[in-house]
């Protein structure tokens, strides 16, 4: 549907055309957390009877509408403020369905909104000529919770003194949080910004900065921002605050601004932007679309990274001096990451939600080629296995993630993922961790695509995109063009085919209209009479997240002749492949073995097989599925494969593999490894753990000293002295890594008694002893992190755990060492702070460890002290991390309660998104588990979290959702009491159903039929509101006359003009339509006195009427479905459909 | 080019210093030495830049027991025989042939003697003390504070308070306060009386209380006072390297 949409082109939602947009902020008070301002848009109506205009808004009080100078009525009606309003109900399938439809119903991408506007009479005329039209619309925000974010340090001095600042946040189209706008990725429009702020501050906003004017007093300035490129709201963002300000000394278009006091660490952490602009601005060969570039880093920050048009929100964070090694390779990934951004996500925006992910995958796709470039083919190759294999983790755990979902107008029985929690038709509604897989998957696809047509035809297509886009961008005055700033699927692929020639039909269907991955298992046997190998290849495709592949399949087979490609046609029911092999057997010992990028090697062959010229399999080596892949060969080949096998991947699988075999071979290949300077530092750093293991598992056996210890001794400590580590010299960095991951990876030795040697842990205390960074040009602190991470690897369980009192006496004497240590340090720390606080980081999470092995008391006191506010963010989430492990481990039910208080009360994003995420990692429980900690209250509490808690913040109220998930599943949780009614009297059919509230799991799981089969009287009330066009329609044409009490009612409303949009009041017009009439079928008190009974009467006639068409639906053929999901298309291209029920009285 | 920058007293110290070297490397290429260790040349220009400073501290202090202020040779040659030197021997070795002229130090302006930190209010005369009388000293030299964990404990939140403000008290008192600080707290003493100071949990080892701060930001990301004063060692280090490669053998040589 989408992709024939797409060939003709894009088709508004809306009845009119967005030409261009003013803000103008005229105060913004740090101290009250306000802002007062107001919008101007300049309209085009596309249909001649347009006579209301939808607008998204959300949190912002309205004072005043006009258009075109005339006082016009509105309506300001946000059902996300409370999702369900029935409060027994607290199954999660239900949640899922109603935020759903609440999300959609607000949906700028179906033409909805939150505010409605009505043209006033005296306009029709104008309209119908088809004039254009300025909303004018005054608002306010007040102390925002979402959208905006105000930080402001408690202390002595003025605002710019103190550091305050405020920048807009969130995570996708969230920019009606402050200021009214069609939210949406698809209406592009110029803009015109204005802010006026105290004459020390600075506000940074997208597009040129045109003037700055004082005003007469002196005490403030305006900054106008002019944006000529056309630009969706979701992309416009704002940053105010007393930055230092830095003009890139290489590129005089880009400025950098940061927080005061921070301009030397901005200076050094920016030195290298202009190199990522080079970068893209060739491999695109295509200018920077915009005529500036702002980036602005801040604190508490919502994501690390955030792009907008011409401008990039980084956290503060990310800041570093010279002297740090381990945060500037991560820093530089984020500004490479924001950069790719602007290409493809800002400047080209995208049609609709279903093409989210050509941007994502494009722009984390040209990231990609930055990353090979910058860090080397190596890196790059390691971090596409990284994502691989997360992706794939994720997609078998929670089966599966769609990238180009497809709906049939929004009949839930079609629903492509039905095994989620969650409902992947908005991105508002998508858990975090699906998107950021989400994202994952789609540069791995686009990597694919590469791989199918060519990098060279790939870097085409992304061009002509862009040069498509820039000219329709300098189109100023034909607005209709600007569509072709848009990016669809549908465009994509045919770009794709028209530039390659390429048909990548099959691929697209396969990784792209369908999830799941690939699990191959691999074996084989050499057949020596034929001299051939027998492979066999099996997958599986039942269990959840994985799907059938059919297709080419790349193996590589190293022989002793020479490495050579096969490639092998995976298809339905063959499961062997004989593969000839080229070399005999055993043969001439003198001769060096070529590998598969031409070098030739000596190799000592006494290990392999004499029968076999076999020395190790590869399959799918290029990463050319999204596959996990177990393949079966023996020890000796995999240590082959890991000594002399060129590629990273297959040295990283060889390690993984090689734990399973603790023998001699094993250790020297991965010590070899270990000291080959050559060789990939990863690699050497995962071979250490490797060696840990192994040499755990070989215990008895084991001679000589720990492992890893002498090889530490020999590159890092002094020649006459092994115990005293050398001053330290970071100057190599791949020796740092490795200097920094040994004594992690020795201190998980353990000898027969399974406890940390005693050798090891006085060896890594003498590190800490001698470690001396005086002459050393780098900072040591991630270095000295480690080091207590190493002590806190070393600690077993305590021997005897009663509840005797732990005194410094009768403790461990190793623990007293540990103990002791990590005190000096966190009490270093308070002096001396390290940078990021790395060290008390580490401390807290040995102390932790020290607490669950029982050799001290358990108690959350300390990490409480350091999750507080005011503390650095990464402190916090680590002493956070410990509390909910604590409040898993003592089922602490204070504990739990701390947190979920912190959750909502907690003046970070950040970390209130942090906690739930952490929670939903580790939880106290989970849904088939008793636990004390289960209880109604937790319920109740949870449910009003998720319902309306958080209705400021997508992310957090996603996060609940999964918190909620993971506890109690998708029905009603087992620790509620059975509602009093256990039998729902079914009014239209005359027969009684069991209360689909209290239907099992098991029946529950088969999801939505169970609540739209039962006809509950809530859903099917709330569906009729919200999602279902159609019937709305129908319903207004058969009881017109019911519904003129309630449209009388709502225009006596729209008749004041000034209507405070307040929440609460927004919130008390959102229950007429809403929630009243639902309400009132089955609770047991009619609390909804406040309306007409007539009003009431008529919303019951509804239900009934639904529930008839819903029992209908659903016993028709899919046949019949189908036409139904073409209807509300048809309807919402008409103009008559931007109306819902109330419409046609508007009109009257 | 940092050097130039330092304060007269630095330079002055500087160019002494540099003198001493000069000297201590000379006496080893008297000795026979061929080459030596920055680190060796460095010890033993500590050691002879010790001795003398006390000849000259005893020397005056002789001569002030009798009532002088102006020391004198024979003030000298006790100083000397107290300390076990044979001053007979001198004159000989003062002739020797092999001795090597060394430049004096260049003139570089005595630095002005700082005004001592003043702490405190000075006491006002009393009415009886006529006011030409010198004033009273600062009050830490005669107040009496008796060592209790509670100064520890104070100096400690002083420490602090100065960190807080950005203030940047005198590094050697620093260093001494956390030299101080720190066995203390390690010893493992009772702390937890004091409001400042959390015990663990386990109430075995005392921990500074986390305290959160205004601006999180600004003391995890901006390097430390140390780790500045760090960076400008290793720098200046790199530069004393060359530059004493570039002296060493030169003096050496001659």
């Amino acid at each position: 549907m989408n992709r024939k949409k797409g060939d003709k082109g894009f088709e508004s939602p809306r009845p009119y055309k967005l030409t261009h947009q003013v803000v103008c902020i005229n105060n913004i008070n740090f101290q009250r957390k306000s802002v007062v301002g107001y919008v101007e848009l300049t309209i085009f109506p596309t249909v001649a009877n347009l006579n209301r205009i939808k607008l998204n808004s959300k949190q912002c009080r309205i004072y005043r509408v006009r258009v075109n100078d005339l006082e016009a009525a509105f309506i300001y009606n946000d059902p996300t403020l409370e999702v369900c309003h029935h409060e027994s109900k607290q199954n999660l399938n239900y949640f899922s369905n109603a935020y759903a439809a609440a999300v959609s119903a607000v949906d700028p991408d179906a033409g909805n909104g939150e505010l409605c506007i009505k043209v006033p009479s005296e306009l029709w005329k104008h309209v119908d000529e088809l004039k254009v039209l300025k909303v004018h619309i005054n608002f306010s925000l007040d102390q925002p919770k979402g959208g905006l974010h105000f930080v402001v340090p408690d202390m002595e001095g003025n605002m710019a003194e103190r550091g305050a600042h405020v920048f807009s946040c969130g995570y996708q189209n969230s920019t009606r949080f402050w200021f009214p706008c069609v939210d949406s990725y698809s209406e592009l429009c110029t803009w015109k910004l204005e802010y006026t702020v105290d004459a020390a501050m600075v506000a940074v906003s997208n597009g040129d900065l045109v003037e700055t004017v004082y005003t007469h007093d002196m005490r403030k300035k305006t900054f106008h921002y002019m944006l000529t490129i056309p630009t969706a709201a979701s992309n416009i963002s704002l940053a105010i605050g007393p930055f230092e300000i830095l003009v890139d000394p290489y590129m005089h278009e880009v400025t950098h601004f940061c927080l005061p006091q921070l301009l030397p660490l901005l200076k050094h952490t920016t030195s290298y932007l202009h190199e990522v602009f080079e970068f893209y601005e060739e491999i695109l060969t295509c200018r920077y679309p915009y005529s500036c570039f702002k980036t602005v880093f801040i604190d508490e920050a919502y994501v690390e990274v955030a792009a907008y048009a011409s401008m990039s929100i980084f956290s503060t964070n990310l800041l570093h001096s010279a002297m740090i090694i381990d945060e500037t390779p991560l820093t530089r990934r984020c500004l490479a990451q924001a950069l790719a951004q602007q290409f493809f996500g800002c400047f080209i925006s995208r049609m609709s939600w279903s093409d989210e992910w050509v941007l994502k995958g494009i722009s984390g796709y040209i990231y990609g080629l930055w990353m090979k470039k910058t860090f080397g083919v190596n890196e790059y190759r390691h971090w596409i296995k990284q994502e691989l294999d997360q992706i794939v983790a994720y997609e078998l755990k929670t089966g599966g993630v769609l990238l180009h979902p497809i709906f049939g107008g929004g009949k839930e029985k079609d629903n492509p993922a039905s095994h989620l929690h969650f409902s992947i038709k908005h991105p508002h509604t998508l858990s975090w961790e699906y998107y950021t897989m989400f994202q994952c998957k789609a540069h791995l696809v686009m990597r694919l695509i590469e791989n199918r047509i060519s990098m060279e035809f790939m870097l085409q297509v992304f061009n002509k995109l862009l040069s498509l886009a820039s000219t329709a961008s300098s189109q100023k005055f034909q607005s209709h063009m600007w569509s072709q700033m848009l990016v669809s699927t549908s465009g994509f692929l045919k770009s794709i085919s028209n530039v390659s020639g390429k048909d990548i039909q099959p691929l697209i269907k396969q990784w792209v209209d369908q999830s799941g991955v690939v699990k191959f298992y691999g074996s084989f046997a050499f057949n020596r009479k034929r001299n051939v190998l027998e492979l066999e290849i099996k997958q599986d495709y039942t269990s959840p997240g994985t799907q059938k592949y059919v297709g080419p399949l790349k193996v590589t087979v190293q022989e002793l002749d020479g490495s050579f490609n096969h490639t092998l046609q995976i298809e339905e029911n063959s499961l062997k492949h004989d593969i000839p092999c080229h070399s005999k057997s055993r043969r001439n010992k003198k001769k060096k073995i070529p590998l598969m990028n031409g070098e030739e090697v000596d190799m000592d062959l006494s290990a392999m097989d004499a029968d076999s010229p076999l020395l190790w399999i590869r399959i799918d080596p290029d990463m050319s599925v999204l596959r996990k892949v177990e393949f079966e060969q023996s020890d000796f080949m995999w240590q082959y494969q890991l000594r002399y096998e060129r590629d990273v991947v297959a040295q990283e699988e060889a390690i993984l593999a090689l734990e399973k075999f603790p023998t001699p071979a094993s250790r020297l290949a991965l010590t070899d490894i270990l000291e080959q300077e050559q060789c990939f530092y990863r690699v050497r750093m995962l071979a250490c753990f490797c060696l840990a293991k192994i040499a755990n598992s070989m215990v008895s056996t084991w001679t000589g000293p720990p492992a890893m210890k002498s090889l530490f001794t020999r590159m890092f400590c002094c020649k006459t002295c092994p115990n005293i580590v050398k001053t330290n010299n970071f100057m190599n960095f791949q020796s740092y890594f490795l200097q920094k991951t040994m004594p992690v990876a020795m201190a998980l030795l353990r000898d027969v008694h399974n406890l940390c040697p005693k050798e090891v842990l006085m060896f890594i205390l003498d590190l800490i002893k001698y470690n001396d960074n005086r002459k050393n040009k780098f900072s040591d602190n991630y270095y000295r992190a480690e080091l207590i991470d190493a002590l806190a690897n070393s600690v077993t369980p305590a021997v005897s755990v009663n509840n005797e009192v732990r005194t410094l006496d009768n403790l461990n004497p190793d623990v007293r060492l540990i103990l002791e240590e990590i005190t000096r340090f966190l009490n270093m720390e308070k002096l001396l702070p390290s940078y990021r606080h790395t060290i008390t980081v580490s401390c807290l999470k040995a102390i932790r460890v020290l607490q669950k092995n029982g050799h001290v008391p358990s108690d959350p006191a300390l990490f409480k002290s350091y999750a507080e506010y005011g503390h650095f963010v990464d402190v916090r989430i680590a002493a956070l991390e410990a509390v909910v492990d604590y409040t898993k481990v003592d089922r602490s039910y204070e504990e739990l309660q701390w947190l979920l208080s912190m959750v909502q009360n907690d003046p970070v994003p950040y970390i209130r998104h942090k906690i739930l995420d952490m929670l939903t990692k580790n939880p106290p429980f989970t849904k088939n588990m008793d636990s004390p900690l289960c209880n109604e209250a937790l319920v109740d509490q949870l449910w009003k979290l998720m319902n309306s808690g958080t209705s400021h913040d997508w992310r957090l109220r996603c996060g609940a959702v999964d918190l909620y998930f993971t506890l109690f599943g998708l029905s009603r949780p087992s620790c509620l009491p059975l509602p009093e009614l256990g039998l729902v009297l079914n009014l239209k059919e005359k027969k009684a159903v069991l209360n689909p509230t209290i239907i099992p799991e098991s029946v529950a799981n088969n999801q939505e039929p169970v609540i739209s089969s039962n006809n509950h009287g809530q859903s099917v009330g709330f569906q009729n509101t919200f999602s279902n066009s159609q019937e709305e329609e129908e319903i207004d044409m058969d009881t017109v006359h019911d519904s003129q009490a309630f449209i009388y009612h709502h225009l006596n409303m729209l008749e004041r003009p000034s209507t405070p949009g307040k929440e609460q009041s927004a919130g008390e017009i959102n229950m007429h339509p809403v929630s009243a009439a639902p309400l009132s079928v089955f609770s047991k008190e009619s609390n909804s006195s406040k309306h007409s009974d007539h009003h009431h009467h008529h919303h019951h006639e509804h239900k009934k009427k639904k529930k008839k068409h819903k029992h209908k639906h659903k016993h028709k053929h899919k046949h019949d479905t189908k036409e139904k999901e073409k209807d509300p298309f048809v309807f919402s291209n008409s103009p008559a459909s931007a109306r819902s029920i109330r419409s046609p009285s508007l009109s009257d | 080019g940092s050097k130039q920058a330092g304060t007269p007293a630095d330079n002055y110290q500087l160019a002494r210093r540099r003198t001493l070297q000069v000297v201590v490397s000379s006496l080893l290429t008297e000795a026979g030495f061929e080459s030596a260790e920055k680190a060796a040349v460095e010890t033993l220009t500590e050691m002879i830049q010790s001795y003398i400073s006390e000849i000259g501290r005893s020397a005056k202090s002789y001569c002030e027991h009798t009532a002088r202020t102006q020391p004198t040779l024979s003030d000298i040659v006790v100083t000397l025989v107290e300390m076990g030197f044979n001053v007979e021997t001198l004159p000989a070795y003062a002739k020797r042939s092999q001795r090597m002229v060394i430049t004096a130090p260049p003139v570089t302006n005595q630095p002005v003697t700082p005004k001592a930190l003043t702490a405190g209010q000075n006491k006002p005369h009393p009415p009886h003390i006529p006011g030409h009388f010198p004033e009273f000293p600062d009050p830490h030299t005669y107040i009496k504070t008796p060592v209790s964990e509670n100064n520890i404990f104070i100096s400690f939140l002083i420490l602090r308070k100065c960190k807080e403000k950005e203030m940047h008290p005198n590094p050697e008192p620093a260093k001494c306060l956390i030299s101080v600080t720190l066995p203390l707290i390690s010893e493992g003493r009772n702390f937890s009386q004091l409001p400042d100071l959390l015990c663990l949990p386990f109430s075995l080892l005392p921990v500074i209380a986390a305290r959160p701060f205004t601006v999180p930001y600004l003391t995890a990301l901006l390097p430390s006072e140390l780790e500045m004063q760090q960076m400008e060692e290793t720098d200046s280090s790199e530069q004393d390297e060359q530059t004493d490669t570039e002296n060493l053998p030169l003096h050496m040589s001659t």
